[in-house]
């Protein structure tokens, strides 16, 4: 097998359970955005187009659909010989009573051999909940360049936002000389984005040691960093610099979808040299009906269109019926709007019915309403 | 999944040419209803059907169709078991009389012989329909006869259907009686879908007794010349059917599809997928200034102006303060602010710039070419 220089390991074990309803079934990397794609393609998709060949996903809540959605490795082109997406979920060893990913740092110490049966140089440790476009091979670039021992993406956030995040303070060289987190008064904006590149032959040792402290939460950003930190090891910061979101809420995960409808919206999915790639969904393109109308929207194939749409994003296989309106929501795939309902500032979930000539969510309302139970008519 | 039957994709006959779009490629690899093309239909329906081995002719004009299919895998073949197999051997000049079905067959018999499945679907390229070709071969066995030859009553056989084969049934009998030509003469045809179903070797002995008669016969001649001996049982099919046989019939034909019942008709069962490769395309984005109505858009679009009774491809642009009326649009083209394009086909990574209006009639659609800029 050819030697990988850089392995990436995405984590993808967590429940997301701010996004309430949408993630009882699927964990928050399987989550729909944008259309067409599951939060995760993003990350794959940028281990894709940057060259990585073997990415880990380490799963864990509610797996089943997303160890069966990233295994199709062929979706991201992750399929020739000696790539590979390999789902990693906590597995029983012989001779330890391990059985689940006690955090961050321990879902990638728990599968040290996998890593190491590929002999890897660097390792890439992803979020698997993060949207962005983001080339990772320049991120190692940056590594060597400065002889780091790990390598912290981050980018610059609103000062007034900053102790919200973990904060990365830098000397002028972009070396860390202080991770903060959630400071109540922070001294840089430097945010961490959770991603990050260990030399591995360190990270490992690290690694084993931080296992068999009993004091550890087994954490990068609690445990692991700050060790690296105190124990002089060299850590610089990579600024990153573009469209990035973590959406963590029903609210944030609406914005997001939005974000796409704005004509400078960075993350410009329609770039032929960065594609995202996902799934692919065999349907008619999308049909704009007779009485319809539609401006400023994101519509994908197998949409069906009979009423009005506005402000919205309309996923795979979507159908809005005649005299409906959807203004300044996301249709999730498979959601039917029956004639005359009107659905404002809302997100509905995946195959959600809403009755003909209902009223879902509020012109005005402060919170994006989440509909993931089907809507009944008066009758 | 049946393997009873061995799967076959003819290229369209040397006499058959589509003005225009088929200067680039052949039929099969025409960009149809946005998202597809035409060989997607015959693929997916041999896929549906459980037939995944499949043999694609490809005629003249391969690198189209080549780079489509490539490896299969998205029409849903079984990647051990099944295989789709391309097959190059069309003459230099497309209108040769040697480029015929017979000569294909006849260079290949090794690859048939071999075969080991015991009937063979043969299925035309440049054709859209739907059709269980498991049930197609059912009925075939069960009737006991020689060939059955899959066709379509049609009532427009004057406008439309030009080049396609006819089934001649006996007056009296209404029995099948040859197959001949639609010469454009009667309004009422029983159009041959240049689709069959036979015993693989009775398939094989044809071609020989065919290739023996004349080099330039096709199937259906040898089968028209053996009218009298053979037992040959005529199948009709219902629903959405289109030979895409010259200029007119590809844009009526697409046009049809704008009549979303005729077309969810064909695409609404889950169960019976038409496959095409995926191009990765983000979805579509509409702007503020959007006005459509009774089209079909692809993903990767940004429409800006004004679309009414249209197909546009992937990734077209059509900016603001632009109208598109009865048109396909196809894949990476670009209709700039100001101008207008009514019932005109226009090819793909064409551009349409510096002019106001460009117009066809519903009788006679305009052309775009390739890559042209006007």
């Amino acid at each position: 097998m050819a030697k990988n220089e850089m392995l990436a390991m995405i984590l993808a074990g967590g429940r997301g359970s701010r996004l309430k309803d949408l993630t009882n079934k699927v964990a928050k990397p399987a989550v729909y955005f944008g259309g067409k794609y599951r939060i995760i393609d993003f990350p794959l998709s940028n281990c894709a187009n940057s060259g990585i060949d073997v990415v880990g996903v380490l799963t864990q809540y509610e797996s089943v659909l997303l160890n069966s959605y990233v295994a199709a490795g062929g979706r991201w082109g992750l399929d020739s010989r000696g790539s590979g997406v390999f789902v990693l979920t906590p597995r029983e060893k012989a001779d330890e009573q391990l059985d689940v990913y006690r955090g961050t740092a321990d879902a990638i110490s728990q599968n040290i051999d996998f890593i190491d049966s590929y002999e890897p140089e660097y390792l890439l440790v992803l979020s698997g909940d993060h949207i962005y476009k983001m080339d990772y091979d320049k991120m190692l670039k940056f590594h060597k360049e400065m002889g780091a021992d790990a390598t912290i993406a981050v980018r610059p956030v609103p000062m007034k936002e900053a102790s919200r995040f973990g904060i990365m303070n830098t000397d002028s060289e972009k070396r860390i000389v202080e991770f903060e987190e959630k400071p109540e008064h922070p001294k840089s904006n430097l945010a961490s984005m959770g991603i990050y590149i260990f030399s591995w032959k360190l990270m490992r040792k690290l690694l084993i040691e931080d296992m068999k402290n009993p004091e550890s939460s087994h954490d990068f950003g609690n445990d692991l960093i700050p060790k690296m930190l105190e124990t002089q090891k060299s850590l610089y910061a990579y600024e990153f610099k573009g469209y990035w979101k973590d959406v963590g809420t029903i609210d944030s995960l609406w914005e997001a979808n939005m974000d796409l409808l704005d004509d400078k919206n960075e993350l410009d999915l329609g770039d032929p040299s960065w594609r995202i790639y996902t799934e692919d969904a065999a349907s008619l393109p999308q049909y704009i009906g007779k009485e319809a109308c539609i401006s400023h929207s994101y519509v994908t194939q197998g949409v069906r269109i009979d009423g009005e749409v506005k402000n919205s994003v309309i996923f795979t296989g979507a159908t809005v019926g005649k005299g409906a309106k959807v203004i300044d929501s996301v249709l999730m795939p498979g959601v039917k709007v029956g004639e005359g309902a009107v659905i404002n500032r809302a997100l509905v979930a995946e195959n959600i019915k809403i009755a003909a000539n209902t009223k879902v969510g509020k012109k005005d309302s402060e919170d994006i309403l989440l509909v993931a139970k089907n809507v009944k008519g008066s009758d | 999944m049946s393997d009873k039957a061995l799967g076959i994709i003819t290229p369209a006959a040397n006499f058959i040419h589509v003005d225009g779009l088929q200067d680039y490629r052949p039929v099969g690899a025409f960009s149809f209803l946005g998202r597809f093309r035409v060989i997607d239909f015959p693929i997916s329906n041999m896929s549906n059907s459980g037939i995944d081995r499949i043999q694609v002719y490809v005629g003249g004009q391969p690198r189209s169709i080549v780079e489509h299919i490539g490896s299969g895998r998205h029409y849903n073949i079984n990647s051990k078991r099944g295989k789709i197999q391309l097959l190059f051997s069309h003459k230099n000049d497309s209108t040769s009389i040697y480029n015929n079905d017979v000569s294909y067959f006849y260079e290949n018999l090794a690859i048939l012989e071999r075969a080991h499945q015991d009937y063979i679907v043969i299925a035309p390229s440049y054709m859209v329909y739907r059709q269980d070709f498991n049930k197609f071969i059912d009925e075939h066995i069960e009737s006991g006869a020689d060939i059955s030859l899959l066709c379509h009553k049609v009532n427009n056989a004057k406008e439309a259907y030009r080049n396609c084969c006819t089934i001649n049934l006996d007056k009296e009998t209404k029995e099948f009686a040859g197959i001949g030509y639609n010469m454009g003469n009667t309004k009422e045809k029983l159009i041959f879908m240049d689709t069959y179903c036979m015993k693989r070797d009775f398939f094989i002995k044809l071609i020989k007794e065919a290739k023996s008669i004349s080099s330039a016969y096709y199937l259906a001649n040898i089968i028209h010349a053996k009218r009298n001996e053979l037992n040959v049982r005529i199948a009709p099919h219902k629903g959405y059917f289109a030979a895409l046989t010259s200029f007119n019939d590809y844009y009526n034909a697409s046009m049809a599809l704008l009549d979303i019942d005729m077309s969810e008709s064909i695409f609404a069962d889950e169960s019976w997928p038409f496959y095409t490769r995926t191009t990765d395309a983000c979805p579509t984005k509409y702007l503020e200034s959007s006005k459509v109505c009774n089209s079909m858009v692809s993903n990767g679009c940004i429409i800006g102006g004004e679309i009414e009774n249209s197909i546009i491809g992937r990734n077209v642009t059509i900016e603001k303060g632009a109208i598109v009326k009865n048109s396909v649009i196809a894949a990476y083209s670009t209709i700039k602010a100001g101008v207008r394009v009514e019932n005109t086909v226009v090819d793909k990574w064409a551009k349409l710039i510096h002019t106001e209006y460009i117009a066809g009639t519903p009788d006679k659609p305009a052309y775009i070419k390739r890559s042209d800029t006007i």
